[in-house]
């Protein structure tokens, strides 16, 4: 997978080229919109992170220069200002994503996997879903572990089905308020944690293998081997 | 107090200040002319007492002199004639008898020996009979059948009869009148005049000022850049509009500056909070003891609470500037609390915290639903800190054709009465608080931001309520003050 890191900030290149150089990118960084557009030209990028604050271009300007040369590859935008406007709000429905900084580096991860399988197999819809010994039916929407129906309420489905979709990835708590409950915002309290703890409590029972994992500080993880 | 809305120039302050102005130039005209009435009557009385006390003492010269007999009459009664012509000041009567003049000689027995004047003396003589303090000074005296009073001298003769010589004030008091007459017409006139320069004046002066209240209230916190119009005058009010323009200048500079503050401020802040906080995060990746990983948990989480810290203190700040973006939408509000107690309701209950909602269906307002995502979100985590165990919240939304209104009230202690009065202002918090007290800021300034309107108290019965009213659409802010008594009428 190439990508291309479109970042001004050499701090923020920096710690990103390793972990995403870990998670299977091969990445070109560029420090500003010009050699962006020179590296976008030469190479084809599956994927690109663009920040907006970029000394010579306006990140916005940049992406839709690109898009004009037709370069269809999804974006990953960061950006520092705190409201997001709408010309981002318009890339986003384009197929492209928006993280505001400071970001969870498992969120930035996260998010990159979801412009990647957006692309390729959007159409591909799921009915069942097994991990390990959970199985997941999406048409009833019931789940079962070891064959054991739990009784879970609808959220409690939606929520175990998003993290079963990502076992053994990183998820968030913004992630998962943004993906399960729809809304882009920082809690000032654990409420995000309060409700993992109950799923927790229904399908990690006593005497069965814990299957959520609490990555302290960074998030949740759903064992799948 | 129609009539007092209906004209506004009797409020205006150039009215109040021609009325005092007039007040005063009239007062001060009226004692000056009252003293020079004084004056000039005092001179007038002087001068005909002069006259009388002369002609009396000539008279009396004569009358002594001239022997008693057929010709005294005559004598007497020539020189008393011929001192009625030099009398100053008189305007000769219309008809042949000279009224203005009398001239009297009476015994001690009360019978007139000698008449010179209209009629036949009797009723002039009774007058000064009755006349109590008879002196040889000139006084005033009233007789009967004249309507004007005599000023009369007298002299005694050796033969003990007196000779009274009277002068009616009839031409004195004429010219006081004709002087009075004229002053209180130009008193008029110019009263009349002078307070019309003054108000058109004042009102001119003022109508400046006022066109520079006018302007200065246009420009409001969207537009720092117009300035009041300052014209060619320097004068005091030219002053005010070179001053204002000043201060105007100053006040567009600081906001400009702070603008760019908070901008780079929120910039330069955010990058290495990225940086530190993905640093951090790789370190903890990988297999680290829980005595080691701990440490930059705390660091990670507090990291996040500065960084929402702030988020919300700059949204805080622009929106009590007006300066929050709004990307509105429409948004129901009904869905939208519903999703928020979903989210909240298990940490609620771990608490020991029932929420209820009792909402009449969606109710779809005009707003930015990330800030109405968080601004209920407020209002819950605000629950969550200060409620104690087994409280319950109550949540109502309802709405009219203007404004949606939500209630967020609870039983628990309520709001302490110290922090009630300024509980929307930044950084006020409870006692026991933790957290950074921008909440309820945060809530009010979105609210405000949007239109509405947001009120704290505390119930009758304990615990705390919140009001929001949120208008719907556009335009209507006029009815949405009106609601709450029209939705718990």
């Amino acid at each position: 997978m190439r990508l291309l890191l479109v970042e001004d900030e050499l701090e923020i290149q920096d710690f990103l080229k390793q972990p995403l150089a870990d998670a299977g990118y091969d990445v070109d960084a560029a420090n500003d919109g010009r050699s962006a557009t020179q590296l976008a030209s030469g190479k084809k990028y599956d994927v690109l992170i663009v920040d907006l604050g970029l000394p010579d271009q306006d990140g916005i300007d940049l992406i839709l220069q690109l898009r004009r040369s037709g370069i269809s590859s999804p974006v990953l935008i960061l950006s520092a200002r705190r409201s997001v406007d709408d010309r981002v709000k318009g890339l986003e429905q384009g197929g492209d994503d928006y993280l505001t900084k400071p970001f969870a580096l498992a969120e930035l991860l996260a998010r990159l996997r979801n412009l990647l399988r957006r692309k390729c197999a959007a159409s591909e819809e799921a009915t069942r879903l097994r991990v390990l010994d959970l199985d997941l039916d999406f048409i009833n929407r019931r789940a079962s572990r070891g064959g054991e129906p739990l009784n879970l309420s609808p959220q409690e489905f939606v929520l175990l089905a998003y993290l079963c979709q990502n076992a053994g990835r990183v998820i968030t708590r913004s992630m998962l308020l943004s993906e399960v409950w729809g809304m882009r915002f920082q809690p000032n309290t654990n409420i995000v944690d309060v409700h993992i703890y109950r799923l927790r409590g229904k399908v990690d029972t006593e005497g069965r293998e814990p299957l959520i994992r609490t990555l302290r500080g960074i998030g949740y993880v759903l064992k799948d081997r | 107090m129609s009539s007092k809305i209906a004209n506004p120039v009797m409020r205006s302050a150039a009215w109040r200040i021609s009325l005092w102005a007039t007040l005063a130039f009239a007062i001060g005209t009226m004692l000056v002319f009252a003293m020079l009435h004084r004056f000039v009557a005092n001179d007038i009385q002087r001068r005909s007492d002069a006259w009388l006390t002369g002609e009396v003492a000539v008279l009396g010269d004569v009358a002594g002199r001239t022997p008693k007999d057929r010709l005294y009459g005559r004598v007497v009664s020539e020189v008393a004639e011929l001192a009625s012509r030099e009398v100053p000041d008189r305007v000769r009567a219309n008809s042949n008898e000279d009224d203005s003049v009398f001239f009297l000689q009476a015994g001690d027995d009360g019978i007139p020996k000698l008449w010179v004047g209209a009629g036949d003396g009797m009723t002039n003589l009774a007058a000064i009979r009755s006349h109590q303090f008879i002196s040889d000074g000139p006084y005033d005296l009233d007789v009967k059948g004249f309507n004007d009073p005599f000023r009369v001298a007298s002299v005694r003769l050796d033969d003990g009869s007196r000779i009274y010589l009277g002068l009616s004030e009839r031409d004195e008091l004429r010219v006081l009148k004709n002087l009075r007459f004229r002053f209180l017409w130009l008193w008029l006139l110019i009263v009349l005049f002078g307070s019309a320069i003054v108000f058109f004046v004042t009102k001119r002066m003022l109508g400046h000022v006022r066109e520079i209240t006018e302007t200065a209230s246009r420009i409001g916190e969207s537009d720092l850049s117009s300035r009041v119009p300052t014209g060619k005058r320097n004068d005091e009010v030219g002053h005010l509009a070179l001053t204002l323009n000043h201060m105007l200048d100053r006040i567009e500079s600081s906001v400009h500056q702070l603008h760019t503050i908070t901008g780079s401020l929120a910039h330069d802040l955010r990058s290495p909070l990225t940086a530190i906080r993905g640093k951090l995060e790789i370190v903890l990746s990988s297999d680290l003891k829980v005595e080691q990983s701990e440490p930059i948990v705390s660091v990670i989480d507090e990291l996040d609470q500065l960084t929402e810290f702030l988020n919300t203190s700059l949204d805080v700040a622009e929106a009590k500037a007006d300066a929050l973006r709004l990307s509105r939408t429409d948004v129901d509000l009904d869905k939208l609390v519903r999703a928020m107690i979903d989210l909240y309701e298990p940490s609620m209950s771990a608490k020991g915290l029932r929420v209820n909602l009792r909402s009449a269906g969606p109710v779809t307002v005009l707003a930015d639903a990330a800030l109405l995502h968080r601004v209920v979100a407020n209002l819950l985590d605000n629950e969550l800190h200060h409620l104690p165990a087994s409280c319950t919240i109550s949540i109502t939304l309802k709405a009219n054709e203007a404004a949606a209104l939500l209630v967020v009230e609870d039983n628990g202690p309520g709001f302490a009465s110290e922090i009630l009065h300024h509980i929307f202002k930044q950084r006020v918090k409870g006692r026991d608080s933790k957290r950074h007290g921008l909440g309820l800021a945060f809530v009010e300034a979105v609210v405000r931001a949007h239109g509405g309107s947001i009120t704290a108290s505390n119930r009758p019965a304990g615990g705390a309520l919140l009001e929001i009213v949120w208008p719907i659409g556009a335009g209507q802010f006029a009815e949405v003050t009106h609601f709450l008594t029209v939705a718990n009428g």
